[in-house]
Formats: C-alpha cells, structure tokens, sequence
C-alpha cells in the first residue's frame, strides 16, 4: 500500500476515534516563509475575572489590527460541556472581545460556531455560559453547522465544497481558541479552531470529510481559504494531556494574539514547551506563515516569562522542545 | 389529550411550521433560511393528516422531488448538490405518505450501495499486521453522512427508519441484511453508559458519554429489535429524557421513548424556539403529535 492509500485509512482512524496510526514522523523543516516578522502578543491575564477587555484591548492594538467598519465573526472553541474541565473557550473571553471589538470601530461584531459532535450548538453555548456572558446572544448567535451555505470551488483538492454564508461575508473572522493538547494533531489552537466553520449540514457530526482529506491538511486548506483572520487564544486555563474533551486544566495565565496564526500558534507550543517545528502542520504552515522563532516578534511578555510545560500524551512525547 | 396547555404547545409549533414554510414550498433551519431537506422533511412528518390533503405538504413534496439525483439520491437542500445521508429522510417522507414510486426503489438502492468505509478491506488488513490499533468492532455496516465517509449513529438510525418503512414494497434480498447489520452496527457503538454518542463510545480508553438526541435516534432505529437488546437503552433514555436541558435531546428521547410506548408527561407550554427543525421534532413527540410515523417494527 502506498502512503496516498493509506491516507484514506488514516481519515477514518482519526474520524472514528478509535485507531492509532504508527507512521514515522517527516523529519522537521521549514519552508522559507513570506517575506517580514509577524507580531505575536502575549499577554498575562492569571483569572477570568480579570479585566479582560483591556488585556485584550492591549494585545490587538500591540499587533496593529485595525476593524474599524469591518464585519468581524468571533469563532470560539465550543466542543463538548463538562462542568469539571476547560474543553471550551472560556464565557468570559469571548464577551471581553465582543466589547473590544465593538469599542474599536467595527461594523458588526456576530458570534458564530459548528460544533464538530453535537448538533445542539445552542444548548451547548447555554452551557457554556456564553448566553449569560454575551448579553442578547441568545438571539443572535448563529449555527454554522445549519447556517445558509455557498459553494467554493478547488478547496483541498476538492473540485466544490461549501462554507457558511457567515463566514464567506465575514471581512475578519477572529479564532478565539484554547490552548490545548489534542490526541490526534499534538495540539489544537487557532489554526484548527478553522474546523468549526465547516457546516455540519453537508458534512455531518463529526465533519468526517476533513479526516478523510486528512487533519493536517484539512487544518492547512482552512487556513488557506480564509486568510484574513486574528488569533485569540485563551491559555487563561489551558488544557494538557489528553486533550481537547478529557485532558487536565492547566493555569497557564495568559492570552496569545496575533494575526498570523501560523505564529500565534508556535508561539502557543513554546509556551507549552511542544516543539512547533515538529508538529506536521505548523511544520507546513510556514509556507504561509511565520513559525520559526526568529520571524516572530513577541510583545508585551517573553515565552520565558510565561513558559508552562504541558503533559503530552506518550504518542507526543518527542514534540517536546527539550527532546532531541 | 393530556390537558389544555398541552394542546396549546402543538398547536402553536404547527402554527409556527406553517408560517415559516418558503415559498418555495419547503423549510430552511431557521425561519426565512433557504430550504434544506432535512429540516422540509421533519415539517412534513410533523404537519401530515391520514385524513386530508395539504396543499403546502403537496408543494413541500414537490421540492424534494425537485432535489432528486441520477443515481437515486437527494441532494442536501436548495444551495447543496451533493448526495447525502438526507436521502433516508426523502425515503420515509416517500413511505409516510404514500407517493413511493420507481424513484424511490431507485433510492433505496442507492441507500443499500452506501456504507461506512471502517468496514472495508484496506482497514482490516491494516488492523491486522497493527497498523492499526482498532478499538471499535468495524465488521458491522452502518451509513455514513456522505458516501466515501465512516459510519456514525444518526445517520444509520435515519437510514434504518427509512428501510423500515418501506420494506413491505421492497423486494430487495439485501435490504433485510442491511437493515440487520445497520441494528448491530448501533448495538456494537454503544456507550459505556448505555446510550449512544455520534458513534464513538471511547478514544484511547477513555469513555465518551452518550448524548440524548443521538440515544433517541439510535433507538428509533433499532424499533423491533429483541426488547432485552433496547431494555436497558431506554432506562438510559428515560434518565436522560428527565434530566437534559437540551431541547434537541428532549424533542428526539420523546418521539423515540413514545415509540417504546413510555408514557410521557406532557410538555411544559413553551413557545417554540426559532428553530424549525427542532420545532418540528417537538411537534412530532407531543403525546397528540406524529410520533408513530418514525416507528415501525417492520422487518422483511
């Protein structure tokens, strides 16, 4: 069998959740690049009852973002709900970039999500505290599993695909993440935080059809697709080990940001202290975007200052930085 | 009827399914959304009568013929060309109300043609030199939501309704193995806590819980079945009936713990949510509501 074979297989592997695939990783290298840095801010916030806004307020103008008169879709991680852990972006980060993103001029600020495994997006945001976090949300948040959709064309070797019409008319969609370990791509943040806005209404629960495009590239192709984001990502409480439903809640105390996500999230795996070189899409998202080290610029706090190591899964050990 | 009150809720989740019917004559997930099979299908489930003929059923059936496809299938909705799983919903719409014809035997068919690729050859030659570590029985074929896809409860347990139902048309050896393996294939995903997810009972050995829509669905497809092989599922059921804060999970444990014959209380008298579909479903498990058109026994 070759590998292109084997692809399929593994689709179906990751899909189910119930298979470990044992292929050698691909040996770490970086592509060039685009031309420039990019500005990633980190940016401490030890509680969720801190005052947010400003933290947050303080991480986007560090990076230069301007939405003034722009339609911004604020895509949060919502998962699964478990009362005992911290699976999804947490209720009190989104509300704080809702009011920054209406303080700093945008035209229309719209929260929006597609949970991968439940259909009941709104029961899960309910449980999430989204609705009691987000005055009027219960009104206005829209499903992006069942939303109106358009066609786009050539998407990850695919001659049609379809996306939400929310987001096709978002001019900034704002990935506001969480920072955590994953059992099948070593860790998930803002990049893969993208697999939400793929309508489950085609695709169904869970999206089947980008396990079997393939997760690092599926994570790629979305990112691909709509370059004109920012990353948020709440590492406030991350979560290690088995993440992203049944890991541990890990205090990381801080919020990463920036609008090259490539770089938001190495920056995320340093602080982590996972290697962002040797997870496969980062690896590859450097064609895009900036992920070694020396292209990223870190404002407000150093990765030194703010570095927590997390657990990994045994399949992940040798992500670590220190491994050699 | 249970009281008054309880009236008054299907009534106004009848009134609201009429009022956001499209021009077009079908519903989209929302009210004033462009129109997808799905949620045009539980509409009409919901709205039908044995008794008299509707012209807005009429005009919604029409439309999900307008969504067939060459090989037997339907597409997903109005913005949607591809075939998908849906197309078990056309098939029992098809059956509920009588307008099954060449076409439909033509989409059972394709029904029978599409299965879960964890199945297939490649995968358990792969498992078997380890591969891969697999730790789900995949010798059971279920639906999957796309063709060339893995299987997953919810559309399994729609294709197992729509197999049902219009088996005493069928002559389809095949159809009767289907529907055989597709029960088992849900039997083998169970969760540990004895209802079902979207398909996945644990990753890496830690269990997944089950979720109450799809432990809904999953019985309603396995109507008929052994009752030892359901009797601890709908215990399961019922706890997750009294205790979930999700409509969705509420409207689908209801139509399916009504099927088992559970006698419910009735609803609290809310005001239909601005979701159609769920709307529908609710309509569909009040105690006076369609219930019975999602249940069958039928085996051929």
């Amino acid at each position: 069998m070759t590998r292109r074979e084997l692809l399929p297989l593994a689709g179906i592997a990751a899909a189910a959740g119930y298979a470990s695939l044992k292929l050698k990783p691909a040996p770490p290298k970086l592509a060039a690049g685009p031309a420039g840095n990019s500005a990633v801010a980190i940016v401490r916030a030890h509680s969720y009852s801190t005052e947010l806004a400003q933290r947050i307020l303080e991480g986007v103008r560090q990076c230069g973002l301007n939405v003034s008169g722009r339609r911004i879709l604020l895509k949060p991680n919502l998962v699964e709900f478990d009362p005992s852990t911290v699976i999804n972006t947490n209720a009190a980060v989104l509300a704080a970039a809702w009011e920054v993103f209406h303080q700093l001029g945008a035209a229309q600020v719209r929260i929006a999500e597609g949970p991968g495994h439940r259909r009941d997006s709104f029961g899960m945001a309910d449980d999430a505290g989204y609705f009691e976090a987000v005055h009027g949300l219960n009104q206005s948040f829209i499903d992006l599993n069942r939303d109106d959709v358009s066609l786009v064309r050539n998407f990850a070797g695919e001659p049609k695909f379809y996306f939400p019409r929310t987001v096709l008319d978002a001019d900034l969609i704002v990935s506001l993440a969480k920072m955590k370990t994953h059992h099948w791509a070593g860790v998930t943040l803002s990049m893969k935080n993208l697999f939400g806005i793929v309508p489950g209404s085609v695709y169904g629960w869970p999206k089947n059809k980008l396990h079997y495009i393939g997760i690092e590239e599926s994570i790629l192709a979305l990112n691909r697709q709509f370059p004109n984001t920012f990353a948020i990502v709440d590492g406030i409480v991350g979560m290690e080990g088995n993440g992203p439903i049944q890991g541990t809640p890990k205090p990381t105390g801080v919020l990463v940001m920036g609008s090259d996500l490539a770089a938001v999230d190495a920056t995320c795996c340093r602080i982590m202290g996972v290697d962002p070189v040797k997870v496969e899409y980062l690896r590859r998202a450097s064609e895009f975007g900036h992920v070694a080290a020396a292209r990223v610029e870190q404002r407000c706090e150093t990765i030194a200052s703010v570095h927590t190591e997390y657990s990994l899964l045994p399949q992940f050990e040798q992500l670590r930085l220190t491994a050699s | 009827m249970d009281s008054p009150m309880a009236e008054v809720y299907l009534q106004r989740r009848i009134a609201a399914l009429r009022d956001w019917q499209n021009p077009d004559g079908g519903w989209g997930y929302f009210p004033g959304k462009k129109s997808w099979l799905e949620p045009t299908a539980y509409a009409i489930l919901a709205l039908h009568s044995q008794s008299e003929a509707d012209p807005a059923l009429e005009r919604a059936s029409r439309l999900i013929h307008s969504w067939r496809l060459d090989d037997g299938s339907y597409r997903a909705g109005a913005e949607v060309d591809d075939a998908t799983w849906a197309t078990a919903l056309a098939v029992t719409v098809a059956a509920v109300r009588g307008t099954a014809d060449s076409y439909t035997h033509a989409s059972v068919d394709w029904l029978l043609r599409v299965h879960g690729m964890e199945g297939n050859f490649w995968l358990r030659a792969a498992s078997l030199i380890h591969l891969f570590h697999i730790h789900a029985d995949v010798s059971h074929q279920g639906w999957p939501w796309r063709p060339g896809n893995s299987a997953w409860i919810e559309p399994t347990a729609h294709t197992l309704i729509a197999l049902k139902k219009i088996a005493p048309l069928e002559k389809n050896g095949e159809l009767g193995r289907r529907i055989r393996d597709g029960e088992e294939m849900i039997l083998t995903r169970r969760c540990s806590d004895g209802g079902w997810n979207y398909g996945a009972a644990s990753v890496y050995n830690f269990d997944l819980p089950s979720y109450g829509d799809t432990t809904g669905l999953a019985l309603l497809g396995l109507l008929g079945v052994n009752s030892g092989d359901v009797a601890g599922p709908i215990q399961v059921a019922r706890r997750l009936h009294q205790n979930t804060r999700s409509p969705l999970s509420k409207a689908w444990l209801a139509v399916a713990l009504r099927n088992y014959g559970e006698n419910l209380p009735p609803p609290d008298n809310t005001a239909p949510l601005n979701d159609i579909a769920l709307t529908a479903i609710e309509a569909l498990g009040h105690p006076e509501g369609n219930f019975r058109l999602l249940g069958t026994g039928a085996r051929s």
